[in-house]
């Protein structure tokens, strides 16, 4: 699925108020909920199938959209993110010809520091905090990175 | 002149000092926090890094996210805007050290006025007249009641960390003074992390003058002329005019020639404000010293056609003011209207949320500042000031009349907002005459009032963060 069909699916969401979208298609599943913070998203991949694109939105089954109500995040989800607890320059490894802290694919858990935030000449050690597997590095290399912004993607186990 | 500058700030002040930059070809860094990202200012500014959540203290108050975002955006100074930072005087100073010009006063202009009782002495010192009190801190009971005695009654307990309104209680006799001086001491303490109290003769309904002052690096300080800011909710204020109508020329000059001293008593630079009290019988007296731009400031810019947040930007680049005292016109009237998102008839309680529709009035002599927009969401977490409604004329009555019209033009639907009192206000024959003070407000909300008792568990609302 592909983000700007999520991005269509909570437009129309937004639009028609409604508060919950669901749907499963090749082993795709997906599940939109909105609450008082905004939208989260539930989103399960098959495990090895490449990333399906949807034929078209009104093709996909949907489940009935119930009415817009003050909802709780949903409870568990497998995608999670380490994000930036400061502001600051972001580094992948210890020193520019050091190999870096974390790859694609790696296993982390808390405690394990997948990068480096640079403040104001501090170098700051960042931690997982989170056990799993990293899926996505989503920040670039001793580029900036701000508070909140999403760094890493990490399958939690 | 600057390449780039951070605005350590948001709101409607934000996007006044992003403005100023465009015209002067600056580039504008914007900070914000998670609730604030579809916030005006950081839609305009060049640039925007996101800084932490909602609250202040994780936010805008936040040194270290700010510095490092200065860093990581290359800025080579940082306007501070009025709140939050602006008169924090160690936050000037990691500036300082940090190679990046804080727009605003040297950190040690800051601290000598920010303490109120250390900016008294200087003022005593300087010979700008200061409201009778207390030599200096009163540290217990004893020293509250002797001094209490010897200025009379009433008189009004102050945090020396205070300021704004904030942390002070009024006394008429023995009793009240020692229950106020033990709650303002555990108020300021809570606060302001600072228990230390003075002691002022309490001016029964004065009216609240202020000077805006201007200085450059070379030393040159004028003053801009004075705003009345007398119409006060609980030290809030809530219209500003200038010039006052209380004043004659004679007490203009003599205040003016005070302001300029008070400023250079410790050499002051770049835009700051005087606040004096002025009694029934024309004395005025220095209460304390802002040390940064001001909400009303556009009152002072539509009178003088100075732009006061270019000058400032300009003085702290090293720039020496163009212009002499005698050079400043004082060519209009100007009323300035602070809109709040508050229900002004039940207690001012805040009223956040999503502004449904929005219609700004125009036209000759109105100018309005605000940082939202039909659809935006006014968060929780801020204060509730939401626009500024300014109108200016040739005259008292021009500017007023225009204001009035204004008001009716403007619209804002989806939540509660002050403009009925400010209507109420324009209508008042008093406030027409010129003929008002401090207790102004609270007269005209008693006598709007339907004759129903209040009930039982209504309390007074915290104000969400106020500036000044």
């Amino acid at each position: 699925m592909e983000l700007e069909q999520i991005k269509a699916i909570i437009g129309m969401m937004k639009d028609n108020d409604l508060s919950e979208f669901s749907m499963e298609q090749d082993g795709l599943k997906i599940r939109i909920k909105r609450g008082p913070e905004g939208f989260q998203q539930t989103v399960t991949l098959p495990p090895v199938a490449p990333p399906q694109s949807l034929a078209a939105a009104g093709a996909a089954p949907a489940s009935v959209p119930a009415p817009a109500s003050p909802v709780p995040p949903p409870v568990a989800t497998d995608a999670k993110h380490v994000v930036s607890p400061m502001v600051g320059t972001f580094y992948r490894a210890p020193a520019p010809d050091a190999p870096p802290y974390v790859e694609e694919g790696q296993e982390v858990d808390p405690e394990t520091v997948v990068c480096i935030i640079e403040a104001m000449k501090v170098m700051n050690e960042i931690k997982a905090e989170v056990k799993g597997v990293i899926t996505e590095i989503l920040a670039e290399n001793a580029k900036p990175v701000e508070f909140g912004q999403k760094l890493f993607a990490v399958r939690v186990k | 002149m600057f390449d780039k500058i951070l605005i350590a700030n948001r709101g409607e002040i934000a996007v006044r000092v992003i403005r100023a930059c465009r015209e002067l070809s600056i580039r504008t860094l914007a900070v914000y926090s998670k609730v604030d990202a579809d916030s005006l200012h950081v839609q305009l500014a060049d640039e925007a890094i996101c800084i932490g959540d909602a609250p202040s203290q994780e936010s805008y108050l936040k040194i270290d996210r700010i510095i490092s975002a200065a860093e990581v955006g290359d800025v080579e100074a940082i306007h501070p805007g009025y709140g939050f930072l602006s008169e924090n005087a160690h936050f000037a100073e990691v500036c300082e050290n940090c190679n990046i010009k804080f727009i605003g006063p040297p950190s040690s202009a800051i601290r000598a006025m920010g303490d109120k009782v250390a900016a008294r002495e200087t003022m005593r010192k300087a010979g700008v007249p200061v409201v009778p009190g207390s030599d200096g801190p009163v540290d217990n009971e004893q020293d509250a009641l002797k001094i209490a005695r010897k200025i009379g009654y009433p008189v009004i307990v102050k945090a020396a960390g205070g300021g704004g309104g904030r942390g002070m209680r009024v006394a008429h006799n023995d009793p009240s003074l020692v229950k106020g001086y033990h709650t303002a001491r555990s108020e300021a303490e809570r606060a302001f992390s600072n228990s230390v109290v003075y002691i002022e003769k309490y001016l029964e309904s004065p009216r609240h003058i202020e000077f805006q002052i201007l200085a450059d690096r070379k030393g040159k300080t004028l003053h801009l002329g004075e705003r009345d800011c007398s119409l006060q909710r609980r030290h809030q204020k809530l219209l500003e005019e200038s010039p006052s109508p209380a004043l004659t020329n004679d007490i203009r000059k003599k205040m003016g020639k005070a302001a300029i001293k008070a400023a250079e008593a410790v050499r002051y630079v770049n835009a700051g404000t005087i606040e004096f009290l002025v009694d029934a019988t024309g004395e005025f007296y220095f209460i304390e010293m802002n040390t940064r731009i001001q909400v009303e400031h556009p009152v002072t810019e539509e009178v003088t056609g100075i732009d006061i947040v270019k000058e400032q930007i300009r003085i702290a680049a090293g720039e020496e003011l163009g212009y002499d005292q005698k050079d400043i016109q004082f060519q209009k009237h100007a009323v300035e209207c602070r809109i709040n998102a508050e229900d002004p008839f039940n207690n001012f309680q805040p009223c956040p949320g999503r502004i449904e529709f929005l219609h700004v009035p125009g036209g000759h002599g109105v100018r309005v500042d605000t940082h939202v927009y039909g659809g935006y969401v006014i968060p929780p977490h801020y204060d509730s000031m939401i626009a500024k409604l300014i109108c200016y004329g040739t005259d008292r009555r021009v500017a007023l009349d225009r204001m009035a019209r204004a008001l009716d033009e403007l619209i804002i639907r989806g939540i509660k907002t002050t403009i009925p009192l400010h209507k109420l206000t324009l209508k008042d024959p008093n406030f027409r005459r010129g003929r008002y003070s401090t207790n102004f407000i609270d007269r005209l909300l008693a006598a709007s009032q339907p004759l129903v008792p209040p009930k039982p568990q209504e309390s007074a609302p915290v104000p969400v963060a106020t500036t000044e």
